[in-house]
This record gives C-alpha cells, sequence and structure tokens, in this order.
C-alpha cells in the first residue's frame, strides 16, 4: 500500500487551470542529481557531472564517502528495526532512489514498517513517488516539504504515521544545506520534541574536521555551482544536534566505525560524522 | 507500442543502422561494454582475440555487435580485462545469453518490421522502462479490443487473420508485466489517450477500467497529465527511455515514426529525452491521484 500526505494528490500544486509547473532546470546543477552521480547512478546531466567532478578533484574520496554514507543508512535502519523495534521512519532528504532505500531495509526486517519520505525537489519526488512502493503489508508515502519546515513535515506526516508510537527520524547528509542562520539546532530539536520517548534520530553530516583542506576546496566548489549550498561541521557542532538524548554505542564516530559489516566497510574512506540516538 | 503520426525527433546518432536491426540490439549494447572493458583495461583487439583463440577482426566484430557471444569467451574476455566481481560478470553474461537467444517473437517476423523487433529485445532486457504517450493508452497496457481497434487504424487494407496476428503479439508482449524478473514501468500518459474513444464506447470503457487494475500492479507506475495543467514537457510526441541494469549500458531513447523508430544511446542526446521525461513525470498527477482521476474519467466516459 502506497499512501500520500494530504496534500499530495492532484491538487498538490493546485487544481486551477493555468498553474505554474514546477521548477526544474537540469543546465544548474542539483545536490540529488550530483549525489546521483558520485553513486554511479544514471539520473544525472552534464550539469550535474560537470560539479560532481570538480568536487571529486577536490576531494576524489567524496565517491567513497557517498557510498559510506549509504552503507551506513542500511546499518543504522537494520538496526532500528532489528534491535530497537521501531516500525515508523521518518526520512528526510530522499534523494534519487538508488539500492537499499529505507523500506526496503526496514521491512526486510519487518515488512509492517511504515516510511514517509520527505524531499523539496519534484522530481525527486516524482521519483520517490514511481519507485519507491512499499510491500503490500506496510505503506511508504511522500511529503513535499523541506527541512526547514519542520511544521509542515510533522503535521503531513500525521496522515500515516502515530505520533504517539516510537518514529525513526532519519538526516542523512542533508543539515549540511542548513546554514547557521536557518537554526539547524532548533529544527532538529523540533523533530525530536514531536516523537515520543523511546523515538531515534539517526543522521551523517560531513565534516569540516576530516581531511579538512579537500573538504574546505569542495565545499567553496559546490558552493559556486549548486544552488543548494553547504555547511560542514566539525565533530563537536554535530555531536550538538544529539542534545538531550542517548547516543548508542559507539556514539558520535566516523560513518565508517559505526558497527561495520565488513573489513570494506570499515576502512572505507568517509569524512562524514554519524550518531544514532535514542530519545529518553 | 503504439502507432503515431511521424514525428521529428531531436537530431542524433541512431545507434542502429536504419531498419535493418533484428535483435541485434542487445549484441550491439553487450559489444560497446565488452570495447569499454577492453579499452579501460588497456588491451589491443589482437591480444584479446589470441585469448579467445580468435582473430583480431572476430573481436572488431564481437564490438560491433555483429556476430553471437559464446558465454565460454565472454567469460575469458571478462578474466583478462580484470572483471573478477560475481555481480558485474554474471550481469554480463547472462546479457550475452540473452543477447544470443531468440526471442518469443520470433514467429511474428512475417508482420514485425526489424526496427521493432528491435525494441521488443530492448524491451525484455530493461529493468526500467519509462514511457510518455500521447494519443494512445500504452502498448503493455491496452486490452484486446483497444489493441485491436489501434491496430485497424493502422493497418486498414490487411486482411483479417493477419490483424489477429498483430493484436496476438501485442497481447504477447504483456507477459513482460507478470514475469518474476519485470522491469518497472513507468508510464506517463496525456490526458488525450484517455478521452480518444478508440474503438468506440464500450472499447475505451473496457480499457479505462483496465489501466485502473494495471496502474495497481507493484512493478507499474501510471501518471497522467491532465488537459487542466495547460502546455506540458511532452508536446513534441511520444518516446520512451529504456534502463538497463548494468551500471555500464547507457538509457536507450526510442523514438517511433511511421515506417522507423529512432534508436538513441548518445549521452547527449538521451539526456535531452531523460530531461523531458522528469519534466513530465513532475508536472503529471500523482500515481495516486492519476487513480483518482482515472476513475473520474470512467463515471464520464
Amino acid at each position: 500500500m502506497t499512501s500520500e500526505g494530504p496534500s499530495a494528490g492532484p491538487g498538490t500544486r493546485g487544481a486551477a487551470s493555468g498553474e505554474t509547473a514546477p521548477a526544474f532546470d537540469a543546465s544548474v546543477a542539483h545536490v540529488a542529481r550530483v549525489y546521483d552521480y558520485w553513486l554511479g547512478g544514471k539520473d544525472n546531466f552534464a550539469a550535474d557531472r560537470a560539479a560532481g567532478d570538480q568536487a571529486i578533484a577536490a576531494y576524489p574520496d567524496i565517491v567513497f564517502s557517498v557510498r559510506a554514507n549509504r552503507a551506513f543508512l542500511a546499518r543504522a535502519v537494520r538496526y532500528l528495526a532489528a534491535e530497537a523495534g521501531i516500525r515508523q521512519f521518518l526520512d528526510i532528504g530522499t534523494g534519487i532512489p538508488t539500492a537499499n532505500n529505507t523500506h526496503e531495509v526496514a521491512q526486510d526486517v519487518a515488512p509492517p514498517s511504515r516510511i514517509v519520505y520527505v524531499d523539496n525537489d519534484p522530481v525527486v519526488l516524482a521519483h520517490a513517488r514511481a519507485l519507491l512502493t512499499s510491500m503490500p503489508e506496510g505503506s511508504t508515502s511522500c511529503i513535499d516539504a523541506d527541512l526547514r519546515d519542520a511544521d509542515t513535515i510533522l503535521r503531513q506526516a500525521a496522515a500515516a504515521l502515530d505520533f504517539a508510537k516510537p518514529i525513526a527520524v532519519l538526516l542523512m547528509v542533508i543539515l549540511q544545506h542548513l546554514d547557521d542562520d536557518d537554526d539547524p539546532y532548533a529544527v532538529v530539536a523540533s523533530l525530536m520534541a514531536a516523537v515520543p520517548s523511546g523515538s531515534y534520530l539517526a543522521m551523517t553530516h560531513p565534516a569540516s574536521d576530516i581531511a579538512a583542506e579537500e573538504m574546505r576546496e569542495m565545499a567553496q566548489r559546490l558552493n559556486k555551482l549548486m544552488a543548494e549550498k553547504v555547511t560542514f561541521r566539525g565533530r563537536a557542532e554535530v555531536t550538538r544536534f544529539f542534545d538531550g538524548l542517548e547516543l548508542v554505542e559507539p556514539g558520535m564516530v566516523r560513518v565508517q566505525e559505526w558497527r561495520p559489516n565488513t573489513e570494506a566497510e570499515a576502512t572505507s574512506p568517509a569524512a562524514l560524522w554519524c550518531g544514532v540516538a535514542r530519545k529518553p | 507500442m503504439s502507432t503515431d503520426e511521424p514525428r521529428n525527433p531531436l537530431p542524433g546518432d541512431s545507434i542502429l543502422p536504419e531498419p535493418s536491426a533484428g535483435p541485434g540490439v542487445l549484441r550491439l549494447l553487450l559489444g560497446t561494454q565488452l570495447r569499454r572493458l577492453r579499452e579501460t583495461a588497456g588491451i589491443t583487439p589482437e591480444q584479446a582475440g589470441y585469448e579467445i583463440r580468435a582473430s583480431r577482426s572476430k573481436i572488431s566484430r564481437m564490438e560491433h555487435g555483429r556476430v553471437g557471444f559464446k558465454q565460454r569467451d565472454v567469460a575469458d574476455l571478462l578474466t583478462l580485462y580484470g572483471v573478477s566481481d560475481d555481480l558485474s560478470r554474471s550481469g554480463i553474461l547472462s546479457l550475452a545469453l540473452q543477447a544470443n537467444a531468440q526471442g518469443w517473437w520470433s514467429k511474428y517476423g512475417d508482420i514485425l518490421p526489424g526496427w521493432f523487433e528491435a525494441y521488443l529485445g530492448l524491451e525484455a532486457a530493461a529493468t526500467l522502462i519509462r514511457s510518455f504517450d500521447l494519443q494512445f493508452v500504452h502498448g503493455l497496457f491496452q486490452t484486446q479490443g483497444y489493441a485491436r481497434a489501434v491496430t485497424v487504424l493502422g493497418h486498414r487494407s490487411a486482411p483479417a487473420d493477419e490483424i489477429d496476428r498483430r493484436v496476438s503479439l501485442r497481447m504477447k508482449r504483456q507477459d513482460l508485466l507478470q514475469a518474476s524478473n519485470a522491469p518497472l514501468v513507468w508510464s506517463v500518459m496525456d490526458e488525450a489517450a484517455l478521452r480518444r474513444p478508440v474503438g468506440g464506447h464500450q472499447v475505451m470503457l473496457k480499457q479505462l477500467k483496465h489501466l485502473v487494475d494495471v496502474a495497481a500492479l507493484p512493478r507499474v507506475t501510471v501518471q497522467i497529465v491532465p488537459f487542466r495543467r495547460g502546455g506540458h514537457a511532452g508536446a513534441g510526441g511520444s518516446f520512451t527511455v529504456l534502463r538497463f541494469g548494468q551500471p555500464d549500458l547507457p538509457d536507450v531513447a526510442y523514438i517511433e515514426q511511421l515506417t522507423s523508430a529512432l534508436y538513441l544511446e548518445r549521452r547527449a542526446d538521451v539526456d535531452q529525452y531523460l530531461e523531458v521525461m522528469n519534466r513530465l513525470s513532475a508536472e503529471a498527477l500523482t500515481p495516486i491521484g492519476t487513480i483518482r482521476f482515472l476513475k473520474e474519467v470512467i463515471r464520464d466516459t
């Protein structure tokens, strides 16, 4: 069963005639498509590949970093579903579907798992609605919203998720798109305030203090080429997102150090901090 | 695919020499991939030929999709090119098997133009089929009655038994949707395809109801672009973009014309079609909204 948030459906972008088409411009690099390019996907265009190559030239390990991020997502969701017993997931910053998407991992452990995907890009959402289809026992749905607008996310997610029961909030490589003026700590706090005790936060964040020179250069290049700007953060700044939560072992670590399954996962280069924490 | 008016597709390289296609598209894709792997490994055609006890020109013919592939040859070449992981190897080897196999459609050879036979080969090998249909319901979703009406439109002077065979070919093609390894079919259709009463009122009603059923299949996504959205990105005409599981294989854009078809695989060309397809998918009703919309259209029909 695939359901949608209350604003989805024919009226999503206004049912009246003469409505404007959603913004989509393949001539400017877009973060979701650049990410798809780094992952070896086929849903990217010349501008995305050019920006992706610029970033690779500054920090060649970015191609391993994005894979390490996906591997962490799979490990974290499996942990949350299998060991923490979580059956509801709020995955913000879905991106273009690839292998091991959140619902596939969660429903592999527990088919009735319910997943809400959130993104603010119309083409990403079209892909998500078409391709991220749930097993019949569970549900997947998609919300068109920006992370800065936690109220909209929470209001629409309530159509698919039961906020009286634990929910895992997933923020995988997305908080770097909020600069300090967006008050990212308040955004995360309001999301976690809305979920009950026993809920979880799982996060990855590009590091400013791992491969620092290369990462700074990559950030500068991406910020020239992409509409969505990036702000990389250090370990202490990323740890602050978990204030009031209990980090599960091994705590706030580099992404390859979080419960790796294989030697390859443990030794992959990646400049990402990550953590999984429980709301007490 | 539905028969449609001749169109003026974007200029670009066709990967097929005009109507001489045959099931060779898979061979061509496989050959292209083998050439890329060989060049990446820095191996000359002579060295590759030596490895499989063949000549340089045999390698060249293989890489141009002009000859069939022996499993053992492909396996030996992959080893020589340093392709060692099982996933890549098995993907390429299974492509080699498919490229050699005669398609189920071979017995329809008398009515099947080469340029369309090639499409059937690609369709069967694809993991994701994205199509935009402007005039007619997508061929994989047509009922027998609707398919018959469309076929008669395109072949007014054909004898009845030929029409029967054409319809039976189209129905047989739909087995793909039920296959265990069915591709994802992501179809965007203009509202015109729902409103044009092909075959008359009863045939159309049945077709619309069938579309609701098909849209519920787990491997199928249907999105309608309603008239009320005004002009849309796909105004140029119907087309299909095929994606294959192997990471190295390019997407192929397929554009049908009245007496032939274009197959584009050059990135710069395919990107333009993919971009339009993305726009259309974002402009169209969502999959859930589409089912509601279809039910409204059924009430009006």
